[in-house]
C-alpha cells in the first residue's frame, strides 16, 4: 500500500463519506438475522417486485474482505423482470458467519465445508429445500462443498471463481506447462503460463494468505485497533485483485472499484471489529483434512464458470471438469476483476441468467 | 467413430490391428541388445549419482558480487555534505510520545476474543492483551529506562548518506591486556536491546584472559535510532558494507564480528566480502540457503545418520514436520518480504498490535512449546520490561515498517541471485546452536562455506534471542570463541613466517 495514497482515502473516509446515507442505502433491501446452530446469521432477503414470473431461490455467498454488501447492486437486477427470461430471482445474501453482521464462533474448526451446512441449514429455514447459488471466493469454496454434500438440492452453481481442488487438476496444470496451448486456448494462456510468472505472482500477492492461514489472531490485534491499518490491509488486496497489473501505480489498482463502495467495505468491517473472525476462514480451511476430503469428491451439480480477466486464478473448462461434472457452460471475458458485483454488476447478472437458463434446460432434459 | 453406449470398446478393429503392427515394427527396429542395454543402464546411474556428487562436492562457487563502498543511501540533497563526525547521543523518551502511547493503548477498540481451548496456536491470545497494556500503559518506567540505556556511551555517524546509531563500551584494561574490537548485530524483531545484559559480561576484564572485548553494537539502518533508506536496494549485503565503513569509521582495520537473526547473514556477508578485515566470525543463527544444503538434507532424509548425528537428528528430520513448522511460522516473514509498507501501517498506527506481532516472535521462536501455554510462554524466559525495552525500540522511533522493509530488500531476484551462501570464506568461524533455534545445518554442511569453522557449540537449550535469554552462556561462547580465533591467528602467522 502506498501510504501517500492512503493519506487520500483516510481522509475522504474521515471527511467526506456519508456513514449515514450509506448505511440508509444498504437498508434499501431488507435485512434479517436467524440463529442457525448457534449463531446468529445475518442475511439480506430480496422478494422479487413481478407478478406471475415463476421466482427462483438465489443463494449468494461472499468471500474475504467482503460481506453480502457486495450485492447491493446486483441484487435489484435479479429481483426485476429481465427481457428474454421467463423467471426472476429470490435473492438470499447472508454474511459467511464470521463476516459482517454475522456472528463468529468462538469454537475452532468452522471451515467452508461447515458453513456450507450452516448455509444448507439457512435456506432451509426459509422454506428452500432446492435452490441456486452464485459465489466467489470463500463463498464459491463454500459453494462447491455444498454442491458437493447437497447435490440433490443445489439446483445449480454460478461462479466467478471456479475452482478444482483435485490433485489431478494440479498435475494437469504442471504437465500443461511442457505444451500450454495444448492445455489453454492461445488466448488464454497468459492466464496461466508460464508456471514461474504465475508462482511469482502468487508468491508476491500470498502473504496475507499464509499468515491469515497460520497466525489470524496475532495480526488481528493491529487491524482490531486501528483503522488506517485495516485500511491499507484490506485496500491493498481489493486493489490487486481487480487489477493485478497496476501494482505500478499509486492507487495499486483501487481504482476499479467505486470509492462508496470500497469504504462501505471497509465500514462494515471496522463496525462489526470482525476482521479476526473473517480471517480464521483461512486458517480452519487450511487445518485438518476435512476440506481436502471434500475437495476430492466430483459433483454433477450443473455448474456455469465465468472468468473475468484479472481473477485470482484461471482453470481451463476441461481441468475444472475433473470436479464439475456438468459444467453446462463457460465464458471467459477481457475485462473485470475479482470483486465481479461491484465491478462489472450488469455483465455478472447477464452471464448468470443465461447460465440459470441452462440449468433450467439441463433439469429438463433429465427428467 | 464411437461405438454405441453401452458396448465396450473392441480392441480387434481393423484400426487397432494396424496400430500394433506398426508399433511391433518401430520395436523391432530399435529393438536393443542386451549388453548395449546394461551399457545404457550403467550409464544412467553413473549421471543419477555423479550429478549430486558433483553438485555437492566438485561445482565451483559464484563470484564474490562487486562492491561499491560509497553507495548512497540518504537523500540526494546531502550527498555534497559527506559528515564523517562521530556524535555523541543520548536517547530520548519524550513526553509527548509517552502520552500519546499511552492514550493509544489504553483506547485500545476491543478484542476479538481467542477460540475455545486455544492458546497460541492461531497468534498471540488477546486475553493476554490487558496484562500487557496495563504494565505497559501503567507500570513501565519510561523515565528510568531511558536514564539505564542511556548509562552506555551511544553515538551516532553518518555512513554512506544515513545516520547510524550505536553504543560502544571500552573497558579500562590494565598493562599486558590488548582490548580487542566486536561487533554486534541484531536482528528482527531485536534490537541493542538485546545485549543489554550480555555487555558487561562481553567487556568484562579477567585474568583467565590476556584481552578484553570493546564492544560496538549498531541498530541496524531503519531500525531503533539508526535512519532508514530513503530508496530500494538496501539489502543484507550493503549493509554488510555499510557496517565495514563504520568499523573503518572508528579506526579499525581489523575487528571480530557477532551476528544472530538478521545480524547473522550480514556478518556472514562481511566474512565473505571483507576476509582480510575479519578477524573471526561467531554465530547464533548459522544458516545456508544453498542448493546444495537443500540437496544433501533432501537425500539425507534416507538415511538421516549420514547427514546429521543421531543425537541431533530431531533438529532436522524428519524433514516433513520441520517443513511442516516452518510453513506455519513464517506467515510473517512472507508478508514482509512482499509487503512490508502495508502491514507496517496497522502497527505503527497501533501499540497493542506492535506488540501482538512482536512478542509472538518471543513466544515461539524462543521454545516451540510455548505455543501451547497461556500467556505464550512470555513469563518463563523473559521479564515483562526486557520485552517491552525491545519493543520501546520500534514504537519510540516508528521504525517497525523500515525495519520489516529488510525482509523485501533480501528475499528478492537481486539478492537471492548472488548466492553469498555458496561463496566460501577462509574468516576462522564458530557456531553456537541454541536447541530451539529456527534452523539447524551440521557443521560438515557448513564448511563447505566456512573453511575454517573451528566450532559449533550445541545448547540442549536455549531460543532464538539468545544473547537476552541467555546471556552469560552466550557470552562464554562468544569469549572462548575470540580466544580461539587468536590462537588460529598466531598459529598461522607462524606457519606463513616458517
Amino acid at each position: 500500500m502506498n501510504t501517500l495514497y492512503l493519506e487520500k482515502i483516510i481522509n475522504h473516509w474521515a471527511e467526506k463519506y456519508d456513514f449515514e446515507a450509506r448505511a440508509d442505502r444498504l437498508n434499501r433491501l431488507p435485512h434479517y438475522k436467524t440463529r442457525i446452530q448457534g449463531l446468529d446469521i445475518h442475511f439480506v432477503w430480496a422478494k422479487p417486485e413481478v407478478k406471475g414470473v415463476k421466482p427462483l431461490p438465489l443463494l449468494m455467498l461472499h468471500g474475504w474482505p467482503s460481506s453480502s454488501k457486495e450485492f447491493e447492486k446486483v441484487i435489484p437486477m435479479l429481483t426485476n423482470k429481465r427481457g428474454g427470461y421467463d423467471f426472476v430471482f429470490e435473492v438470499i445474501a447472508p454474511d459467511l458467519p464470521g463476516f459482517g453482521f454475522s456472528e463468529g464462533s468462538n469454537k475452532p474448526g468452522l471451515n467452508p465445508v461447515q458453513i456450507g451446512i450452516i448455509m444448507k441449514n439457512l435456506m432451509r429455514r426459509l422454506g428452500f429445500d432446492k435452490f441456486y447459488v452464485q459465489a466467489g471466493d470463500w463463498g464459491s469454496q463454500t459453494a462447491t462443498h455444498m454442491a458437493t454434500i447437497f447435490p440433490e438440492d443445489i439446483l445449480g452453481f454460478h461462479t466467478n471463481m471456479p475452482l478444482s481442488s483435485m490433485p489431478i487438476s494440479f498435475l494437469k496444470i504442471v504437465l500443461g506447462s511442457m505444451v500450454p496451448t495444448l492445455a489453454v486456448d492461445a488466448r488464454h494462456v497468459h492466464r496461466i503460463y508460464p508456471l514461474t510468472k504465475l508462482f511469482s505472482y502468487i508468491m508476491r500477492e500470498s502473504g496475507y494468505f499464509h499468515i491469515q492461514a497460520t497466525k489470524p489472531d496475532t495480526i488481528g490485534v493491529g487491524l482490531t485497533d486501528s483503522p488506517t491499518g485495516l485500511a491499507a490491509y484490506v485496500l491493498e488486496k481489493m486493489g490487486v485483485c481487480s487489477n493485478k497489473e497496476q501494482t505500478d501505480t499509486i492507487h495499486g489498482g483501487l481504482e476499479n472499484l467505486e470509492l462508496d463502495d470500497v469504504l462501505d467495505t471497509l465500514t462494515i468491517m471496522w463496525a462489526n471489529g470482525c476482521v479476526v473472525t473473517s480471517m480464521r476462514i483461512y486458517a480452519e480451511a487450511l487445518a485438518g483434512r476435512e476440506a481436502s476430503v471434500v475437495h476430492n469428491i466430483p459433483t454433477k451439480v450443473p455448474t456455469a464458470a465465468i472468468n473475468f480477466l484479472h481473477e485470482v486464478l484461471y482453470q481451463p473448462d476441461w481441468i475444472l471438469r475433473d470436479k464439475f461434472h456438468n459444467l453446462v457452460r463457460s465464458t471467459t471475458v477481457e475485462f473485470g476483476g475479482h470483486f465481479a458485483a461491484l465491478q462489472t454488476p450488469r455483465e455478472l447478472v447477464d452471464d448468470l441468467y443465461a447460465s440459470v437458463a441452462q440449468f433450467v434446460v439441463h433439469h429438463r432434459v433429465r427428467t | 467413430m464411437d461405438p454405441p453406449p453401452g458396448v465396450p470398446p473392441d480392441n480387434t478393429t481393423p484400426t487397432s490391428l494396424a496400430i500394433l503392427r506398426a508399433g511391433g515394427r518401430v520395436f523391432d527396429a530399435v529393438r536393443i541388445s542386451k549388453a548395449k542395454m546394461a551399457k545404457l543402464f550403467f550409464v544412467a546411474t553413473l549421471i543419477a549419482l555423479g550429478a549430486p556428487v558433483y553438485f555437492i562436492f566438485l561445482k565451483s562457487p559464484p563470484p564474490l558480487p562487486e562492491v561499491d563502498l560509497n553507495e548512497w543511501w540518504g537523500p540526494e540533497q546531502l550527498k555534497t555534505k559527506q559528515d564523517t563526525s562521530v556524535r555523541p547521543f543520548k536517547l530520548k523518551f519524550d513526553k509527548v510520545m509517552i502520552k500519546d502511547l499511552k492514550e493509544r493503548l489504553k483506547a485500545h477498540r476491543p478484542f476479538v476474543p481467542p477460540l475455545e481451548g486455544v492458546a497460541f496456536e492461531y497468534g498471540f491470545n488477546s486475553k493476554q492483551m490487558s496484562n500487557w497494556i496495563n504494565y505497559w500503559a501503567e507500570e513501565y518506567p519510561f523515565e528510568e529506562r531511558e536514564k539505564v540505556f542511556n548509562k552506555y556511551p551511544q553515538f551516532k555517524t553518518n555512513i554512506q548518506g544515513l545516520d547510524v546509531h550505536f553504543i560502544r563500551v571500552k573497558p579500562e584494561v590494565p598493562a599486558g591486556v590488548e582490548t580487542v574490537p566486536l561487533l554486534l548485530l541484531h536482528g528482527w524483531p531485536g534490537s541493542v536491546r538485546e545485549f543489554d545484559a550480555a555487555i558487561p559480561l562481553l567487556t568484562a576484564v579477567s585474568k583467565d584472559r590476556d584481552f578484553a572485548l570493546e564492544v560496538i553494537v549498531p541498530s541496524l539502518p531503519g531500525y531503533g535510532y539508526s535512519e532508514a533508506s530513503v530508496r530500494p536496494g538496501l539489502g543484507v549485503d550493503k549493509m554488510a558494507v555499510m557496517f565495514r565503513n563504520l568499523m573503518n569509521r572508528l579506526g579499525f582495520k581489523k575487528y571480530y564480528i557477532q551476528g544472530g537473526d538478521w545480524g547473522a547473514v550480514i556478518t556472514s556477508n562481511m566474512a565473505t566480502m571483507f576476509p582480510e578485515e575479519i578477524l573471526g566470525y561467531h554465530s547464533n543463527m548459522a544458516a545456508s540457503l544453498t542448493g546444495r544444503t537443500t540437496l544433501i538434507n533432501v537425500l539425507g532424509s534416507v538415511y538421516p545418520p549420514l547427514v546429521v548425528k543421531a543425537e541431533l537428528a530431531d533438529r532436522l528430520y524428519p524433514l516433513s514436520k520441520h517443513f511442516g513448522y516452518l510453513l506455519e511460522e513464517t506467515g510473517y516473514l512472507h508478508i514482509q518480504s512482499s509487503k512490508p509498507d502495508t502491514i507496517g501501517v496497522a502497527l505503527s498506527d497501533s501499540p497493542s498490535g506492535l506488540l501482538a506481532y512482536i512478542l509472538e516472535k518471543f513466544s515461539t521462536w524462543t521454545k516451540p512449546e510455548y505455543k501451547l501455554k497461556a500467556d505464550g510462554g512470555l513469563s518463563s524466559s523473559f521479564t515483562r520490561e526486557q520485552l517491552i525495552d525491545n519493543l520501546m525500540m520500534y514504537w519510540a522511533t516508528n521504525s517497525i515498517t523500515t525495519s520489516m522493509r529488510l525482509y523485501s530488500e533480501t528475499f528478492n531476484k537481486r539478492y537471492m541471485s548472488l548466492k553469498m551462501d555458496d561463496i566460501p570464506t577462509t574468516v576462522p568461524a564458530w557456531f553456537i546452536q541454541a536447541k530451539n533455534e529456527l534452523v539447524y545445518h551440521p557443521g560438515w554442511i557448513m564448511r563447505f562455506k566456512y573453511k575454517n569453522l573451528i566450532n559449533e557449540t550445541v545448547l540442549e537449550n536455549g531460543g532464538h534471542f539468545l544473547a537476552m535469554e541467555l546471556p552469560q552462556v552466550f557470552t562464554e561462547d562468544v569469549l572462548k570463541a575470540i580466544a580461539a580465533f587468536r590462537d588460529w591467528h598466531k598459529q598461522n602467522k607462524v606457519k606463513t613466517e616458517l
